[in-house]
Formats: structure tokens, C-alpha cells, sequence
């Protein structure tokens, strides 16, 4: 009787305690990093309207990025402009992550006021709310701020919407005879600029760490030659245009000096050439293979390098005083066109597998490469400045087109097609 | 980006002379117009020369490409929401059938207990009959002793009420057969005075010495009566002695009877009140599984490169499903990731529900722990 009876307590001491300790715990692993729902109102307008559609470029912003799932707009429960006009459990329903809202008011015809608020929908909060003034010429380049604000504050990551890329592009004339151009323009694609034409190959354009001026390679004077010129002026210089080869120009992270290909030895090698003093000085020192396509390792002192002296095209890593250089890439025979990521995790190159090139990153800590594109022809890797995206060259219908793929491979993003050949794309630092 | 080609490099060093071949053609193919004109990139003036790019074309179809993503998307979701909403519907319907099964096995099993503890409460039944009519036995002798007692000293009382009725009677006639000496002697006083007062002392004498005789009789009958009751009270006592403590064991045994049956009872209720919360944590536990399902569909997590990022959160529920409250208990340290897993929390409104109202209560206070892997 007393087991019974102890038996029986027992029972009534655990069922009581399971009341008490009634919060249950569950652990969710997993997730998935899917695109986050996100809801753009399109922005309220008065006085004279704007010429430019800004929660339209906007919406293409961040849709574009692959990170964000912006709502159609017929889902669009209602169309605030303020925050008093928010109701915020009506956009819970649609189960937005946020809620972008916004006023262009045009104040002489010339001069705009523009305001946003980006909300968190579901703590009903607002997380971003900016007021700005801007002449109807930067209206668009604000569109793009506004959507990198948001995509920071959603993302943690900092947004390159705003940014430029410099490409190449050729015409084939009716007569068979070429033209060239360097051209710039915002990070979607949209609005290019011409800075540079020619009949003859322009190459290799490298954007200086401040974003103000561009290198590049151009066949101009019969032969190759390094130019740099300045963005907002106009004005360049040619910097190298020695005997034989002038090739591959990089700027350093300080912006001081430049990494080339010089042939003028008699065999392509690496140089640094201090822009200031013109000083030359020869890195590697392999006569019997190609080294070139230096590009800088930030805030290091080192160069990364393609060369064949394995017999097949690898990269290597030496240091811009010169000296032994280790080798860095062993999976497969193939691996060329580097560039870093200005976090210095990865490295992207084109990774030749059984005559077709792919865009491939290697995480430099680890060794791991991960092919990151399919189609085959891709070339001139170039890590976006937040070292999200990878915008690079592919060819479609016979012709160049620019891409741009996560440093995972999840996003693939194509960007201005217009039947015009486009190459050796360029991906700008943030604009300070 | 690179000016040397990959061609050159698969090549290898035989591309040296491709390239100077190239390089030459460079040289035959260039005329002295070709000299490019540097364009200025005022930020005001914003295009030069827009001679190669219809930029009309590209937005075109840009729009044209985002517009069908935008539909591959939404049909995408569409879909996704329909497996989802299978996908749930059927969880639902198998949680409803593995409950109904539950409850089958559960009445089954209370059947079958009730029927045996039923069955043990007949036996007990019987048992407890059997006792109360040997009880019944027990106190019906006791009242056939106790009435035979009554009666002996009813037929004793009886007997002594004759004896002192017979006294009595003796004594009246006593008095009467005195009375009519005193007459006698009366008259005899009468015819002779002399001899009067001899005679009379006689006749004190003699009747003192009868008073003295009959007082003497009465006393010792007084006596015999008392001792009587005396013996009869004590009697008594002894079987009033006897009852109070046949009544006291039978209480005694009563309550250890009752007190059995209460611990019995007891035990019976403590192992249904077991069944019940051991059902209740089978449908808590399904329904946690099915929340924790729910809730991972619905974290979207920010791709960010940090590991070992771990938040936890603190969740209320209002009845109904909906999300009451949300505290972060302990973040990951980033911004981003707790909010994440907040918004999940969030999306996953309203969550599943079961009708039990006290599994449903078990499920109204929650900790998640959300980490990528």
C-alpha cells in the first residue's frame, strides 16, 4: 500500500512539475534564403511630376539583386504615403518583411524633395525614413541610394545599387570596319555613358580605388598601350607604352600605383609602375612563360597572377617587391583571369574545363572552388564592392553580354541586352 | 578584363607569336583617323554620346525580363503555396486520424480499466456484505443474550415484587391477627384489671419481639434486593464493556476498510490523470513538431557569411494562433539575423491549433532556438 501510495505521489509531483515547466522549447534549424517579401508602394507625387519613375527603379533594384521579392503591385493592399496612412496589420496579411513608402514633391520645377520610410511590417517600426533635395538629374542616382539604404538595413550588407561598371562595347559596321567604346553605366545597366571611342580595340578598363578615374588598354596608336583617365574631366595620360606588350593594368588598394603586363624584356612579365615618380619596378622574372592579369590582394602588399610556367595557366601569388611566387589554384588544368574580393575571402577566375570557361570562386582560406555559371564562355571575372555579386562577360547569340552571379551561385542576373556586343566589364568601388 | 586573351595563355608560349602577329594586323589595320577623342564625364552634363546603345531598347527589355521573372516567380509561389497548403492539409488530416486513433485506444483502454475496477469493486462488494452480515450475526446474538439477561432479571424482579407482596401480605395479616389480640386483650383488660398490666408487658413483649422479627425480615429482604441490583448493574456494565469494544474494533476495521478503498480510488485517479497527460504530450508533441515545420518554412535567413549565429526567442500565443508577443531573449549578436528569425515567427501566423483545449493551452508559451545548421 505505501508503494502504491508513494507510486501515486509521484504521479501528482511530475504532473505538477510539467505544468510549471509548461513553456515549451523548439529549435529550428535550417531556414532558407529565400528572396524577402517586401512591399514598394509607389511613391506619392506633387507639384510638377517626376521624370523619373523612383519606386520603379527602385522595385528593379532590388528584385534584381535576387535578394528581395518585391509584391506585385496589384497585391497592394492599399497606397500610403505616409506613415499616419499605414496600417500596418493589413500588410502583416501579406506577409511583407517590409513596407517602403514615399512623397517626390517637385518644388520649382527644377529642384525635388524626396522622402522614404522603409518599415519593419511586423513590429510595425520604421527602420529607415530619409528627406533629401536633388535637382531632377539625380533623381535616378537617388533611387538608387534609396534602395541601397534599403537593401542595408534588410540584408545587413551594404548596398552597391549606386555604383557604376565600365564595359567595352563594339559596333560592326555595314562595311565589316569595327568601333569601340568604353562606356559607364549605373550598376543596373541602365543610363550608359560613353567616355571613349575608337576604330581601334579598347582593353581591360580598372576602376582607381576612389572611383574617379579608369585604366584601361587601348590599340589607339597602332599598338597597346596603358591609359588613365579621369572621370569627371575627361583628361588622360598614357602611362605605359613601352616596346612590345603594355597589358592588364590594376591599381593598388592605395591607388598610388598600377600592377602591368611588360613585354618590353622580350617576355610578358609582371611590373608595378609608381604612377607619381613613373618608377618601374619588374616583379616576376620567368622567361620561360607568360605571367600577366596581376590584380591586388587588399590591404596587402601581394599580387595575385596568372602564368603558365606549370606548364598549364594557373594562378600564383607573389609579393609586388618581387621574390618567390607560390602557387595558388590546383583544381583543374585551367585557371586564369583572377580577381579578389575586396573582403579578401574569394577568389573568382574562369576555370577552363574541356575547352569551355566558367566563372569559378575559390575561398582562399579553404582551398574550396565552387563553379558558379554554365554557359561556357565566360571571362573577366569582377567581384561588385561588396563582395556579394560577380559581374563578368558571356556570349549569347554570337554576341557579348554582361552577367552578374552570387559569390554562392544562387543569383544569376543579366544585364543590359541590347544587341550590342559588350565585354571586359569593370564593377566600380562605392562612390564615397 | 584582362588584355591577354585566354587563347594566348592555353597556348602557352607559342601564343607570344600569335600575339605579335595580332599585333602587327593592329598596326596594318590602324589609319590616322582612328585617334580616339576622350570624352568629358561632367556629372552635370550627363551624356556625350549615346551613338551605340538604344538605351530604349535596353530598358525594353529589361522590363520585358524583369516582367517575366515576375510571372516565373509568382507561378513559382503559387505552386509553392499549394504544395504548402497540401502539404499542411495532409499533416493536419494525419494529426486528426493518429488523434482519432489515440482517442479509440484511449476509451479502449479506460474501458477495460473500468470494467476491472468495477469487477474488483463487486468482489470488494461481496466481500464487504459477507463482513457486514457476520457483523449482523454477531450483534443479533449479543441482542439475544442481552434480551435473555433482561428477561432472567426481569423473572428475578418478578419473584422478589411476589416475595415482598407476600411479606407484605403476611405482615397485614400479622397486624390484623395483633389488632384482634389487642381487642382480646382489651376486653380481657376489661374483665380483669388486675392481671391487665402483666398480661399487657406480656403482649409488648411479644409484639416487640414480632416487630423486631418483621423489621428484621424486611431488612434482610432490602438487603437481598440491594445485592440483587447491585449484581444485575454490574452485569451490565460488563456487557455495555463488551459492546463498546465490539464497536470499537468494528469502526477500527470499517475505516481501515474506507481508507483502503480511498487509497485504491486514489491510484485509480492518479493512473487515468497519467493517460490524460501522457495524450495531452502526444498531441503537444506532434503539434510542436508541426509548428517547428511551419516556422522553418516560413524563416527566410539573411545570407550572412558569420557562423555559429544563434538567437532565442521568447513567444506568446494568443488562442486562436496568433502571435501574441516575441521577446528576444538572447540574440545572435546581428541585427539582421534575430529580426529574421522574429519575422518568422511572425509569417508563420496564424499557427496550428489543436482543439484539445489542454493540449491548446500546453501551447501557448514557447523558446525557439533558430540557427542556421
Amino acid at each position: 500500500m505505501t508503494k502504491r501510495l508513494l507510486i501515486a505521489l509521484g504521479i501528482i509531483v511530475s504532473a505538477l512539475s510539467w505544468q510549471a515547466n509548461a513553456e515549451l522549447v523548439i529549435e529550428i534549424t535550417g531556414g532558407s534564403e529565400a528572396a524577402l517579401p517586401i512591399a514598394l508602394v509607389p511613391f506619392g507625387s506633387e507639384g510638377s511630376v517626376s521624370p523619373v519613375d523612383l519606386s520603379e527603379v527602385i522595385r528593379n533594384d532590388l528584385a534584381g539583386s535576387g535578394r528581395f521579392a518585391p509584391l506585385p503591385q496589384q497585391d497592394l493592399i492599399s497606397q500610403p504615403h505616409k506613415q499616419a496612412e499605414v496600417n500596418f496589420a493589413d500588410w502583416r496579411l501579406l506577409r511583407s518583411e517590409g513596407l517602403v513608402i514615399g512623397n517626390v514633391t517637385s518644388i520649382d520645377g527644377q529642384t525635388y524633395d524626396v522622402q522614404f520610410q522603409l518599415f519593419d511590417v511586423y513590429k510595425g517600426q520604421q527602420l529607415v525614413g530619409k528627406r533629401y533635395q536633388v535637382p531632377a538629374s539625380g533623381l535616378r542616382r537617388l533611387a538608387h541610394q534609396i534602395s541601397d539604404q534599403i537593401y542595408h538595413a534588410l540584408t545587413g550588407e551594404v548596398g552597391v545599387f549606386a555604383t557604376r561598371l565600365a564595359f567595352v562595347t563594339v559596333i560592326t559596321n555595314a562595311d565589316g570596319s569595327k568601333r569601340f567604346a568604353l562606356q559607364v553605366s549605373d550598376a543596373d545597366g541602365a543610363n550608359p555613358r560613353t567616355v571613349l571611342q575608337s576604330k581601334e580595340p579598347i582593353m581591360s578598363p580598372n576602376w582607381s580605388p576612389d572611383g574617379e578615374r579608369l585604366s584601361y588598354v587601348s590599340f589607339e596608336n597602332g599598338k597597346t598601350e596603358v591609359f588613365v583617365q579621369e572621370m569627371t574631366s575627361g583628361r588622360r595620360s598614357s602611362v605605359a607604352s613601352f616596346k612590345g606588350i603594355n597589358s592588364a593594368p590594376s591599381w593598388s588598394p592605395d591607388g598610388k600605383k598600377l600592377a602591368l603586363t611588360l613585354s618590353k624584356g622580350g617576355n610578358p612579365e609582371i611590373y608595378v609602375l609608381n604612377l607619381a615618380s613613373g618608377d618601374l619596378a619588374r616583379v616576376t622574372h620567368n622567361s620561360q612563360s607568360i605571367d600577366t592579369e596581376a590584380v591586388w590582394l587588399p590591404n596587402s602588399n601581394s599580387l595575385l597572377f596568372t602564368s603558365d610556367r606549370g606548364g598549364r595557366p594557373q594562378i600564383y601569388k607573389v609579393s609586388s617587391d618581387g621574390g618567390n611566387a607560390s602557387r595558388v589554384t590546383f583544381e583543374g588544368n585551367y585557371n586564369s583571369s583572377p580577381d579578389v574580393s575586396p573582403d579578401g575571402r574569394y577568389l573568382a577566375m574562369v576555370h577552363g574545363v574541356g575547352g569551355k570557361y566558367f566563372i569559378a570562386v575559390q575561398d582562399l582560406a579553404s582551398g574550396a572552388v565552387q563553379v558558379l555559371t554554365e554557359t561556357g564562355r565566360d571571362e573577366s571575372p569582377s567581384f561588385a564592392p561588396n563582395s556579394s555579386m560577380i559581374l563578368y562577360a558571356t556570349e549569347r547569340n554570337g554576341k557579348g553580354v554582361l552577367a552578374a552571379v552570387s559569390v554562392d551561385g544562387r543569383i544569376q542576373q543579366r544585364l543590359g541586352e541590347a544587341g550590342i556586343d559588350v565585354r571586359e566589364p569593370a564593377w566600380s568601388p562605392i562612390r564615397k | 578584363m584582362k588584355n591577354t586573351s585566354v587563347e594566348n595563355i592555353t597556348a602557352g608560349s607559342s601564343s607570344l607569336l600569335l600575339h605579335i602577329v595580332l599585333l602587327g594586323l593592329f598596326v596594318v589595320g590602324m589609319d590616322s583617323q582612328s585617334i580616339p577623342k576622350p570624352i568629358a564625364q561632367h556629372e552635370q552634363v550627363e551624356i556625350v554620346q549615346a551613338t551605340m546603345m538604344d538605351e530604349n531598347n535596353v530598358l525594353q527589355e529589361m522590363v520585358r525580363q524583369q516582367e517575366v521573372e515576375d510571372k516565373k516567380r509568382n507561378e513559382e509561389q503559387a505552386r509553392q503555396d499549394k504544395v504548402d497548403q497540401r502539404l499542411e492539409e495532409t499533416q493536419n488530416e494525419l494529426a486528426r486520424k493518429e488523434l482519432e486513433f489515440q482517442d479509440q485506444q484511449e476509451r479502449a483502454k479506460i474501458e477495460q480499466q473500468q470494467r476491472e475496477t468495477k469487477a474488483k469493486q463487486e468482489q470488494e462488494k461481496i466481500a464487504k456484505l459477507e463482513q457486514a452480515r457476520k457483523q449482523e450475526e454477531i450483534k443479533q446474538e449479543q441482542a439475544v443474550a442481552e434480551r435473555k439477561i433482561a428477561e432472567e432479571k426481569r423473572t428475578k424482579a418478578d419473584q422478589e415484587r411476589k416475595v415482598a407482596e407476600q411479606k407484605q401480605k403476611q405482615a397485614e395479616q400479622d397486624r390484623k391477627k395483633q389488632e384482634d389480640l389487642k381487642q382480646k386483650a382489651e376486653q380481657e383488660l376489661k374483665a380483669a384489671e388486675k392481671k391487665k398490666q402483666t398480661a399487657e408487658a406480656d403482649r409488648k413483649a411479644e409484639e416487640d419481639k414480632k416487630a423486631a422479627q418483621a423489621r428484621k425480615v424486611k431488612a434482610e429482604a432490602d438487603k437481598k434486593a440491594e445485592a440483587d441490583k447491585k449484581a444485575a448493574a454490574a452485569k451490565k456494565a460488563e456487557t455495555d464493556k463488551k459492546a463498546e469494544e465490539a464497536r470499537k474494533v468494528e469502526a477500527e476495521r470499517k475505516a481501515q476498510v474506507a481508507e483502503a478503498d480511498r487509497l485504491l480510488q486514489d491510484s485509480l485517479a492518479s493512473e487515468q490523470q497519467e493517460q490524460e497527460s501522457k495524450r495531452i504530450a502526444g498531441v503537444v508533441d506532434q503539434y510542436s513538431l508541426m509548428i517547428k515545420q511551419r516556422i522553418n518554412r516560413n524563416w527566410l535567413r539573411p545570407s550572412i557569411s558569420e557562423s555559429g549565429l544563434q538567437s532565442t526567442l521568447r513567444v506568446t500565443l494568443l488562442p486562436g494562433g496568433d502571435v501574441k508577443q516575441v521577446t528576444v531573449v538572447k540574440s545572435s549578436g546581428n541585427a539582421i539575423f534575430d529580426r529574421s528569425a522574429e519575422s518568422a515567427v511572425y509569417r508563420a501566423a496564424p499557427w496550428p491549433q489543436p482543439s484539445d483545449p489542454k493540449a491548446a493551452a500546453a501551447l501557448r508559451d514557447f523558446q525557439f532556438i533558430f540557427k542556421p545548421e
